[in-house]
């Protein structure tokens, strides 16, 4: 997967959107999503997590999820995997300043995944430029996997 | 009570108190786990990546080298929660966090959680879990509330219910 995701945030700079050009409410590009079994493995080992729920499949099976899942917290990975490369979220030096994320159902290996975003809110606050995020992740059935708010401080 | 009710969740729901503290294992951060979050997250941010971009200053915040996600701290507090809740048949339903500090390479960070209130709605019952994390000289370095579910009906088998 990660083979042809662009890894240098540096490209494209110049494409992305400054905290200038964000209009609060219009909705950002986003692109869906075919989550693997295997990036949900490089996520979990990124925090440490070996819980037989995304690894056991026979375990899994039996539980009462009925087959294997994605954590909870995938969606820091879907973030990225949703939004395109010129999007404001990967323009260097934007700091997360606190998320806030609810969950509805679990992601699954193989599910399409889908996202609506935007931004909802732009302000200034001690000297820095903030922007508020609004984001829903669906699956392929139209089901609501998790939605979240965040706010970064926008490079300057 | 609901014929459905899972045994198990209502112990533990109801074994709640206040002050009931959420266990979290400790995370070693060095510079290989940050490069493996960027690998598992696809945030590729500089700010995890390049020391000399980072010893530039960022407005008033200048951080000397490269610093750990944010959104570490995030999976790890999710972690603890789905950790705790699993094995009883609770579902980690909300997650509010955020960070006080930078953390960087060679730090020790561990989370910790504890439920501050409890109560029942009409169909299900909920907890709310102050939540925190700790780095190895116990600074607190990100924070936030969590609320969980201990659902009447067995985990996975109505919300989470396949309709494919």
């Amino acid at each position: 997967m990660s083979a042809q995701f662009e890894t240098d945030f540096w490209k494209d700079e110049k494409r992305r959107k400054i905290w200038d050009d964000i209009v609060p409410g219009e909705p950002r590009k986003t692109i869906p999503y075919l989550l693997t079994l295997e990036a949900i493995h490089k996520y979990c080992e990124s925090v440490g997590d070996r819980h037989p729920l995304y690894y056991d499949e026979a375990y899994a099976k039996a539980s009462p999820y009925g087959g294997l899942i994605a954590p909870p917290s995938i969606h820091i990975l879907l973030m990225f995997s949703c939004t395109p490369i010129d999007d404001w979220m990967r323009s260097p030096g934007t700091i997360n300043a606190g998320q806030s994320w609810s969950y509805n159902i679990p992601a699954r290996p193989g599910d399409t995944i889908t996202l609506q975003a935007r931004a909802l809110d732009k302000f200034m606050k001690k000297d820095r430029l903030f922007v508020v995020h609004d984001n829903v992740f669906f699956n392929q059935h139209g089901q609501v996997i998790c939605s979240g708010r965040g706010q970064t401080i926008r490079p300057m | 009570m609901n014929q459905t009710a899972n045994a198990h969740t209502t112990a533990a729901f109801e074994a709640l108190k206040e002050g009931t503290e959420v266990p979290g294992q400790p995370f070693a951060v060095t510079r290989e786990t940050i490069r493996a979050f960027c690998e598992g997250s696809l945030d590729f941010n500089p700010l995890h990546l390049d020391d000399d971009y980072m010893k530039g200053s960022f407005g008033k915040t200048s951080f000397g080298g490269i610093i750990m996600h944010g959104m570490s701290n995030f999976g790890l507090l999710s972690r603890m929660l789905t950790d705790w809740l699993y094995p009883v048949g609770g579902v980690h339903r909300r997650l509010e966090t955020r960070w006080l500090a930078p953390v960087r390479p060679g730090d020790t960070i561990t989370p910790g959680g504890r439920v501050k209130y409890k109560r029942s709605t009409e169909k299900s019952r909920w907890a709310l879990v102050d939540v925190a994390i700790t780095n190895q000289r116990g600074e607190k370095i990100a924070q936030g509330e969590a609320m969980v579910e201990f659902p009447l009906e067995t985990a996975g088998s109505t919300r989470t219910k396949e309709t494919a």
